[in-house]
C-alpha cells in the first residue's frame, strides 16, 4: 500500500505534508465510537452488571445458571430456527426480487415504486403485521374465507396452521425480505454490465457468469445481509407476541415476561436473558467473518 | 444481451402478492366499521383528530435529524475501516448489530439513568435537549440497517482507487468524503435513509418513555383498544409513510439521473 | 383504673394523635390545590383511556385543577411502571412518573425497595383494610372480576360458566387477554378456571387451572392469540377472558358491530385488585396527592364506576346512596359479585409460581 509520502513525491512544492494516513483513520472513526460510547455501550452496562447481580445488588452467578434451565435453552434455540428460517428465506427470496426489480430488465418505474414499497414494508411489523395476517390467513382470515367460498378448498385442512412455527416465520418475511431488497439493490448496481458483456464474449453462460463472476463479487454483502436479517428477527418481539402469543415459547417473550410482565418480575433473569442473546448475536457475527473468510480466500 | 425477462416479472408478481394481499385485507376489516355495510367511517375519525398532524410533523421532523446525524456518523466510519482499519470491521460490525437484540426498553431506561436532569449530561433537562437524546436514541436503533446499507454500497465502489485519485489530484479528507465518495454511494445512503425514516415514524417505546409528541404514541393512544381504528390507522400510516419516500426519492434524485 | 391499663390507653391516644398529624394525612385542600398548581403538572404512567374510563378522568382532572398531565406509555405494565421509578430517581423531568397505578403484588414489593412514598387521602378510613398498606405506602384503587367477553354475531351460544368452554361448539374460540407469564389478566384468568374447576380450592387451583387449558387445548378450543377488540370483532377471538371492565368498555367502544355479550361465569368469580401509589422521586409530590385526593373522592370513585370498574370504596358509596342509579343499572347484576373472591398475596404467589413455570409445557407448541 502507498503511503503518503510516496505519493508526495513529485507533487508540487505548495502541498503540505499531511498526517500519517492511520492515525487520520483512527480520528476519523473516533466520533463513531465516541457516539457507541455514550449512547448504546453505556446504557447497556446496567444491563451487563445486572445479569450478574441479585435482587440485593449482590454479584452472583445464578442468573446465568438458569440460562440453562431446559425451558429457556428451548427457548433460545426456537428463536435461533425462526430468525434462521426467516433470514435464509428473506434473503433468497428478496434477492430474486431485488435481481428483478434492478437488473431484470423491467420498465424504469418499477425500481423506484418497488424500493420505497420496501421501505415502507421494512418496518411493518409488530401487532399491524400480525392482525394483517390473521385478517388474511387465519381461520376467519379473508382470503381463507374466499378460498373456501369460491374453490371450496379450506388451507386449514391440508395442517397448515398460521398460528405455528412456519406460520411466524412466513409472517416475519414480510419485513425481511423489504430489508434485504432495499440492502442488495445498490450492491446489483455495483455489478458493471462490462463484465456481463465481458464474460458474454469470452463465451460463459449465464450460469457461469453468476458463478465465476457476479456471486464472488456480491457474496459478503449477501452474507453480512443475512446475518442482519437473523439479528433482526432474533430481537423482534411484538410480531410474535401478537401472532402466536403464548404457545410459541421464544427468548423474546421470556426477556419480556421478566423484565416488563406483571407476573415474573425478575429483572436480573432478564438481563441474563439479554446478555445471553447478545453472546449468540457475538457468534453468530464470528460465523459470518469466518464464512466470509472462508469464501474471500476460495473466491481469490 | 437480452436475457428473459417472464423470470423478473414473475419474481415481482409473486412478491407483490405477498405484499399487497395482506395489506388489501387490512384495508378490507377497517372498511367494516359501520354494522352490514363498507364505509370509510373509521377513517373519518383518524383523520379528524388534528393530533395525527401534529405527531406525524414532529416524528419527520425527528426522522430527518436522525438521517442527517446517521449519514455523517456512519459515512465516515464506514469509509476509514474499508480503507484502513479493517481489522476493526468485525468490532465495528458487531456493535452496529447490538441496537438489534437489546430491547429498547433497555435502552431508554439506560438513557434515563445516565443522562437525566442531574447528571453531568443533563438531557432530560429542558425539552429541546430531551429531543436531541430522542434523536440520539433513534440513531442507535437505525445504526444496523444504516450501516450495513452504506458498507454494502461501498464495497460495490473501489473505494481505494478513489481515494487514491483524488489524493493524487490533491485533494484532502473532507473533499474526498464528501465530494468523491458520497456521490458514489448516493443510492445506498438513499436505502438506509428509507430504512431509518420508517423505523423513526413507527417508534413508541423511546418517545412515549421520553414523553415526547411523537407519531408512535398517537397511533398507540389511538389504537390500543379499539377495532378497526388501528387498522385504519396502519393504512393511513402506510400510504403517508411511502409518499413520503417517494418524495425523497425525488429529491435526492440527481438532475439527469435516468436510473 | 390500674397503672398499666392507664399506661396502655395513653400510649394508644398518643399513637393516635401522632398518626393523624403525621407526614401521612391529608393537608387541607386548598393548601394542596395552591401547592399543586405552583407544580404545574402531574407525570402518569400506564393509563390507556379506554382503561377503567382513565380517559375522562384524566381530563375533567386537567379541567377542573388547570394541571398539565405528561402521560407515559399507556402500554406499560406493572414491571414497567416500577422499572420507570428506579431508572428516574435522579430526574426531575417529565419523564419521571408521579403516580403509578400496579397490580397488588407489586405494592408491598415497591415498599421493600423504598420507591414509595406514604400517604393517606381525606377518605381512607373508607378503604377496606385489607386492600390498603397499613402505612399508607400503597392503597387499593378499583377491581373487577373475570368474565367472558363474547363475540355474539359469531358465538350462537353463549356460555354461562368454565366447564361450558371445553364444549365442542367452541372450537378455535377461547382465547386470553394475554400470555400468563406475562401479564396479570391471563394468569388471573387460568387461575379461575381452576377455581372453577378445583370447587373453591385456592390452594388447587393453580394446578386446576392448567389442567383445565391443557384439556381446552386438546379439545382444539384455545387460541394462543392474544385477546384484544380487534381480533375479536374479525372473529380471530370470538371468547375472550378478560377483566369485566375491559369487556364492557370495549362493548361500547364497538356499539353493537359486532355485537358483544359479557358474561360473568357462575363459578370461579375471581376478582383482581389493582393499587395506587407514589413514586417516592416524584417530582411533583403535591400534584401527586391532588390526584390522590381526586381519585378517592366520591367524584373520582364514581368516575370509575362510570368505566365499569368496581372503586375500593364501592360498598361505602352504595350505602350511602351516593351512586347514581344509571350507572349502576350499566353494570351487571351484583349476584354476579356476590362469590367473588379476593385471592390474598401469598396466594396469588402460589398459583403464580405454579402457572408460569408450566404453562409452556401445557399450551407449548412442543405439546403438539
Amino acid at each position: 500500500m502507498m503511503s503518503a509520502t510516496d505519493l508526495a513525491v513529485g507533487q508540487p512544492p505548495s502541498r503540505r505534508t499531511r498526517l500519517d494516513g492511520r492515525s487520520l483513520a483512527w480520528l476519523g472513526v473516533a466520533p463513531f465510537f465516541l457516539f457507541a460510547l455514550l449512547f448504546l455501550i453505556l446504557p447497556t452496562g446496567f444491563l451487563v452488571v445486572g445479569g450478574f447481580q441479585d435482587a440485593q445488588g449482590h454479584f452472583t452467578l445464578a442468573n446465568i445458571g438458569k440460562l440453562f434451565q431446559p425451558s429457556i435453552r428451548s427457548a433460545y434455540w426456537i428463536s435461533i430456527e425462526v430468525s434462521a428460517a426467516s433470514a435464509v428465506g428473506g434473503a433468497a427470496i428478496g434477492f430474486f426480487i431485488a435481481y428483478a426489480g434492478v437488473i431484470g430488465g423491467l420498465p424504469r418505474w418499477i425500481r423506484p415504486t418497488l424500493i420505497t414499497f420496501c421501505g415502507v414494508a421494512s418496518n411493518f411489523a409488530g401487532l399491524p403485521l400480525a392482525f394483517a395476517f390473521l385478517a388474511t390467513l387465519g381461520r376467519t382470515g379473508l382470503v381463507t374465507a374466499l378460498l373456501i367460498r369460491y374453490f371450496d378448498f379450506n388451507i386449514y385442512s391440508t395442517g397448515f396452521n398460521l398460528l405455528s412455527f412456519w406460520g411466524l416465520a412466513i409472517t416475519y418475511l414480510y419485513f425481511q425480505i423489504p430489508l434485504m431488497v432495499l440492502i442488495l439493490a445498490p450492491a446489483l448496481d455495483g455489478l458493471k454490465r462490462e463484465w456481463r458483456e465481458a464474460s458474454a464474449i469470452l463465451g460463459a453462460s449465464g450460469l457461469q457468469y453468476w458463478r465465476y463472476v457476479a456471486l464472488p463479487v456480491l457474496w459478503p454483502s449477501l452474507l453480512g445481509t443475512t446475518l442482519l436479517l437473523f439479528a433482526n428477527a432474533f430481537g423482534a418481539i411484538a410480531t410474535a407476541y401478537g401472532l402466536t402469543g403464548s404457545s410459541l415459547n421464544i427468548i423474546t417473550i421470556e426477556l419480556y415476561a421478566q423484565i416488563r410482565g406483571d407476573v415474573l418480575h425478575d429483572q436480573n433473569l432478564g438481563y441474563a436473558l439479554a446478555l445471553g442473546m447478545i453472546v449468540i448475536t457475538g457468534f453468530s457475527n464470528a460465523a459470518y467473518i469466518w464464512l466470509r473468510g472462508r469464501s474471500e480466500r476460495w473466491l481469490r | 444481451m437480452r436475457h428473459s425477462r417472464i423470470g423478473s416479472w414473475l419474481a415481482i408478481a409473486i412478491g407483490t402478492i405477498y405484499f399487497l394481499v395482506p395489506l388489501l385485507c387490512t384495508f378490507e376489516f377497517s372498511l367494516r366499521m359501520r354494522r352490514g355495510e363498507y364505509s370509510f367511517d373509521a377513517y373519518r375519525i383518524v383523520l379528524s383528530d388534528p393530533q395525527f398532524q401534529a405527531t406525524f410533523l414532529y416524528s419527520t421532523a425527528l426522522a430527518l435529524a436522525t438521517i442527517l446525524v446517521g449519514v455523517l456518523l456512519v459515512v465516515p466510519t464506514a469509509y476509514w475501516i474499508q480503507l484502513r482499519l479493517r481489522r476493526l470491521r468485525p468490532v465495528v460490525e458487531f456493535i452496529t448489530l447490538l441496537p438489534l437484540v437489546i430491547p429498547a426498553i433497555v435502552l431508554v431506561f439506560g438513557y434515563l439513568r445516565i443522562y437525566n436532569s442531574s447528571s453531568l449530561l443533563p438531557f432530560t433537562a429542558s425539552e429541546a435537549a430531551t429531543n436531541l437524546l430522542l434523536t440520539f436514541g433513534y440513531v442507535t436503533l437505525a445504526l444496523p440497517y444504516m450501516y450495513r446499507a452504506v458498507d454494502t454500497g461501498l464495497r460495490s465502489i473501489d473505494v481505494r482507487t478513489l481515494t487514491e485519485a483524488a489524493e493524487s489530484l490533491g485533494a484532502h479528507w473532507p473533499t474526498i468524503l464528501l465530494k468523491v465518495i458520497l456521490p458514489n454511494v448516493r443510492v445506498a445512503v438513499l436505502s438506509g435513509a428509507f430504512l431509518t425514516f420508517a423505523i423513526v415514524i413507527g417508534e413508541f417505546t423511546m418517545a412515549s418513555l421520553l414523553d415526547r409528541p411523537a407519531f408512535g404514541p398517537y397511533l398507540q393512544l389511538m389504537g390500543a383498544n379499539r377495532a378497526y381504528e388501528p387498522s385504519a390507522l396502519a393504512i393511513i400510516a402506510f400510504l403517508v409513510t411511502w409518499a413520503s419516500m417517494g418524495l425523497m426519492q425525488l429529491l435526492g434524485r440527481r438532475p439527469g439521473d435516468g436510473r | 383504673m390500674k397503672k398499666s391499663a392507664w399506661l396502655q390507653m395513653a400510649s394508644g391516644s398518643a399513637m393516635a394523635v401522632l398518626a393523624s398529624a403525621g407526614i401521612a394525612s391529608a393537608q387541607s385542600l386548598d393548601a394542596l390545590v395552591a401547592a399543586a398548581k405552583g407544580e404545574g403538572q402531574l407525570t402518569v404512567i400506564a393509563l390507556p383511556h379506554d382503561w377503567c374510563g382513565y380517559g375522562a378522568l384524566i381530563d375533567d382532572f386537567k379541567r377542573k385543577y388547570g394541571l398539565k398531565v405528561n402521560e407515559l406509555n399507556p402500554d406499560a405494565g406493572s414491571g414497567d411502571e416500577i422499572e420507570a421509578i428506579k431508572a428516574n430517581k435522579g430526574n426531575k423531568g417529565p419523564q419521571a412518573p408521579d403516580v403509578i397505578d400496579v397490580g397488588l403484588s407489586f405494592g408491598p414489593s415497591a415498599k421493600k425497595e423504598e420507591l414509595l412514598l406514604p400517604y393517606k387521602v381525606a377518605t381512607w378510613s373508607s378503604i377496606p383494610d385489607s386492600q390498603k398498606d397499613a402505612d399508607g405506602y400503597w392503597y387499593g384503587d378499583y377491581y373487577g372480576v373475570l368474565a367472558f367477553e363474547v363475540n355474539a354475531d359469531i358465538v350462537k351460544k353463549t356460555p354461562a360458566d368454565w366447564g361450558d368452554l371445553l364444549s365442542a361448539d367452541y372450537k378455535n374460540m377461547v382465547a386470553l387477554a394475554g400470555d400468563p407469564r406475562v401479564a396479570n389478566q391471563a394468569i388471573q384468568g387460568v387461575f379461575a378456571a381452576g377455581l372453577s374447576a378445583s370447587k373453591g380450592d385456592v390452594a388447587k387451583a393453580g394446578d386446576a387451572g392448567l389442567k383445565f387449558f391443557a384439556d381446552l387445548n386438546k379439545a382444539g378450543n384455545f387460541v394462543p392469540v392474544i385477546g384484544k377488540a380487534a381480533p375479536l370483532a374479525q372473529g380471530a377471538t370470538p371468547i375472550i377472558i378478560r377483566w369485566d371492565y375491559n369487556a364492557l368498555a370495549d362493548r361500547d367502544t364497538l356499539k353493537g358491530n359486532p355485537k358483544v355479550a359479557v358474561v360473568v361465569p357462575k363459578s370461579g368469580v375471581v376478582a383482581g385488585v389493582y393499587v395506587q401509589a407514589i413514586s417516592a422521586f416524584a417530582p411533583h409530590p403535591n400534584a401527586a396527592k391532588l390526584w390522590m385526593e381526586y381519585l378517592y373522592s366520591d367524584e373520582g370513585q364514581i368516575g370509575w364506576l362510570k368505566g365499569y370498574c368496581h372503586p375500593i370504596r364501592f360498598q361505602d358509596l352504595v350505602s350511602s346512596k351516593k351512586v347514581p342509579a344509571d350507572v349502576l343499572a350499566k353494570l351487571p347484576s351484583a349476584d354476579a359479585y356476590a362469590q367473588a373472591v379476593f385471592p390474598t398475596l401469598d396466594q396469588q404467589s402460589q398459583a403464580k409460581g405454579v402457572i408460569s413455570t408450566q404453562w409452556d409445557a401445557v399450551v407449548g407448541a412442543n405439546v403438539k
